[in-house]
């Protein structure tokens, strides 16, 4: 951590381009893959329903098949042993043995005793009212037959062979008609309900068809939404990147020049023996100078901001007072402040907490701001640097706000969002022939974003500017975090 | 004269103390023969309101004297096939007739009408059981063991078959 900070400039830096907002390229290079997860992800909903509905038909189909069989069989059961019931019965007026006639008369008990437990099964199982009424109406009934089967029983046994046969022929028949009526009536619910289940299945199987044909549809008119997206970015971030490109150019190419036209004009009139004398030779050494200067400056810029945008920028991150890169910012900045005649004024807040960064980058970062507010702060010549401690927006932590002040024209409301694209350049500056390759202020916010920080811009036309640089207190980040932007 | 009256007298005496004898057992004898002896159980449908009869009137339904039960059931007999200790028990004790006066006396009633049900003839002791539960007017007889909760036992004078005072008794089943 002690060691020299030191900014350097990636391998292969000079080999930068011009990029749309943050990453103009990122739809165009990850389009086909995007388009693959995107088709995968559809599809895969359309299978997932398909599946799903195939799921529920089936499993529909087969509880209507299991409903229907074990209904239909439980009700066989039940009709063949009321008549089983009743045929016993019957069978003990064929015959004078009393022995035999206990034996049918066991048989015939033991019949019903089937039919009494199914028909409290099928109660208990029964769900819907007319289910329940029905089972309460099949007992009823044949409660009230076994009654007169036990009379027409007694008589049989009894010997009294006319009055059974006069009994069942008055009451039993007409209850066990009853009670036949009933359980023909349960059977028609059961096939009610194996129709409707099976309607069901068919509403099923058509809701399903027409999820797939809807999910089909979606599908390709989403696909089609997205490739057009897809052509249209391609074609903007195309457009885009060759306009930057000329942009570009033009710019550098106007801020060489001017430097380099009086380096021309001073060479040749040296060359030309136009300068004679000691103190001419000085002051066109001192132009040769300055010129030079401000071209290593545009050139020192432009291979900064490579380094920042490639990500390959390598930081010695340490923690660092904030007096510290402010006063490297302003030392580096003094003779610029000086020879502009502005004011420069300190506001910074003792006992500050250390924030975590690149001294260096930092301090590149405020010297960024103080020349923007220089280049733009007009007559009233006066920059503030404010520096404080506050909570952060959800007042969990704590952050180190530094920001720099100007008086000058102001930024219009509807430019604010673009003053942070590289090589961009206000029309109205422009206009005012101010002069600067829009990088200034992209640098200093890819900066403050390498140090784990943010840079914001408030500002109103005709009363100034305000950048203000947020950084993390030192002692509230994680280990993690620290982790993390140590290795930046 | 007076010597054969007197020696008819003596040997009346004498027969007298010896039938007294052996017609008078001491308890001990009693109790050992009730030991080999089972109650015979009469029996009726559940749905019977009669718990107890007095030995008359067993023997009148038994002799189909009456037709009726107190709630209007006719009467129904049930009788174990001729051979069985307990259909010879009933005679015996309860008709106080023999097997042939038994039949005589039904075949007759049901001719002019005096009998309305001749006895039905159960073969197995849970076929009488089973035909008792059956008829609501049903009456039939039963060793203890062989009843359950499907019939009801009634009192005879007042006495429960495990009382020791019941007057139904049949040899065991073993000693036949």
């Amino acid at each position: 951590m002690s060691e020299r900070i030191q900014l350097t400039v990636a391998a292969g830096a000079t080999s930068f381009a011009p990029r749309v907002g943050k990453d103009p390229g990122f739809l165009s290079r990850y389009s086909s893959a995007l388009l693959l997860l995107l088709l995968v992800a559809l599809e895969a909903g359309v299978v997932y329903f398909v599946i799903r509905d195939v799921r529920s038909a089936n499993h529909e189909v087969q509880k209507m098949y299991a409903s229907a069989v074990r209904g239909l069989r439980r009700i066989g059961g039940l009709q063949y042993e009321a008549q089983e019931t009743r045929r016993s019965t019957l069978y003990a007026l064929s015959t004078n043995d009393s022995n035999l006639q206990v034996v049918y008369a066991d048989q015939s008990r033991e019949a019903d005793s089937r039919v009494t437990a199914g028909i409290t099964e099928y109660l208990k199982e029964a769900r819907l009212p007319r289910e329940m009424e029905l089972g309460k109406r099949l007992q009823r009934d044949w409660s009230d037959y076994l009654g007169v089967r036990n009379e027409v029983l007694a008589s049989i046994l009894e010997g009294s062979t006319k009055e059974a046969v006069a009994f069942d022929l008055a009451q039993g028949i007409p209850k066990f008609d009853q009670v036949r009526q009933d359980l023909e009536e349960t059977q028609r619910l059961y096939d009610e309900q194996a129709s409707q289940r099976l309607a069901n299945v068919a509403a099923l199987s058509r809701r399903s068809v027409l999820q797939l044909v809807l999910v089909l549809l979606c599908t390709v008119f989403l696909v089609s939404i997205f490739v057009w997206v897809l052509q249209k970015s391609k074609m903007a971030s195309t457009l885009q990147l060759a306009r930057m490109q000329m942009d570009f150019a033009a710019s550098v190419s106007h801020e060489l020049r001017t430097p380099l036209a009086v380096l021309c004009s001073a060479v040749d009139n040296i060359a030309d023996g136009v300068v004679t004398g000691k103190e001419q030779m000085a002051k066109y050494g001192t132009v040769i100078r300055n010129q030079s200067q401000q071209i290593n400056g545009l050139i020192g810029q432009i291979l900064l901001f490579a380094a920042t945008q490639d990500g390959k920028g390598r930081y010695v991150m340490r923690p660092i007072r904030v007096s510290e890169f402010i006063e490297s910012a302003v030392t580096g900045t003094s003779e610029l402040v000086r020879r502009a005649g502005f004011v420069l004024e300190q506001r910074v807040s003792p006992q500050l907490p250390k924030v975590l960064g690149d001294a260096t980058a930092l301090s590149q970062c405020l010297q960024n701001l103080i020349t923007n507010a220089l280049k733009y702060g007009e007559k009233a010549r006066w920059i503030a640097i404010d520096a404080t401690c506050e909570e952060t927006r959800d007042r969990r932590n704590r952050e180190v706000r530094i920001s720099v002040y100007d008086r000058g024209k102001g930024i219009d409301r509807s430019e604010l969002p673009r003053i942070f694209e590289p090589f961009y350049r206000s029309p109205s500056v422009v206009a005012e022939q101010i002069h600067g390759a829009g990088l200034g202020l992209p640098i200093a916010k890819s900066l403050a974003e390498a140090m784990g920080g943010r840079l914001s811009v408030a500002s109103e036309v005709g009363v100034g500017t305000v950048f203000t640089l947020r950084l993390p207190v030192y002692e509230e980040l994680s280990e993690s975090q620290v982790g993390r932007e140590g290795r930046n | 004269m007076l010597k054969p009256i007197i020696r008819n007298t003596a040997t009346t005496l004498l027969m007298l103390a010896a039938g007294a004898i052996l017609l008078w057992p001491p308890p001990a004898r009693v109790a050992a023969s009730q030991a080999k002896q089972d109650s015979l159980a009469i029996i009726v449908n559940q749905s019977n309101p009669v718990d107890n009869l007095s030995t008359a009137e067993l023997r009148a339904v038994f002799l189909g004297e009456r037709s009726h039960w107190p709630n209007g059931r006719r009467i129904t007999l049930v009788m174990m096939e001729p051979g069985q200790f307990e259909r010879d028990t009933v005679l015996h004790d309860v008709c106080r007739m023999s097997e042939s006066d038994f039949r005589r006396r039904f075949l007759q009633g049901l001719l002019t009408g005096e009998v309305l049900v001749s006895p039905k003839t159960l073969s197995t002791p849970v076929g009488v059981r089973k035909f008792v539960f059956n008829v609501p007017g049903a009456i039939g007889y039963l060793r203890p063991a062989d009843v359950d909760d499907s019939v009801k036992v009634i009192k005879i004078d007042g006495h429960l078959p495990s009382d020791a005072e019941y007057p139904l008794h049949v040899p065991l089943r073993a000693e036949r």
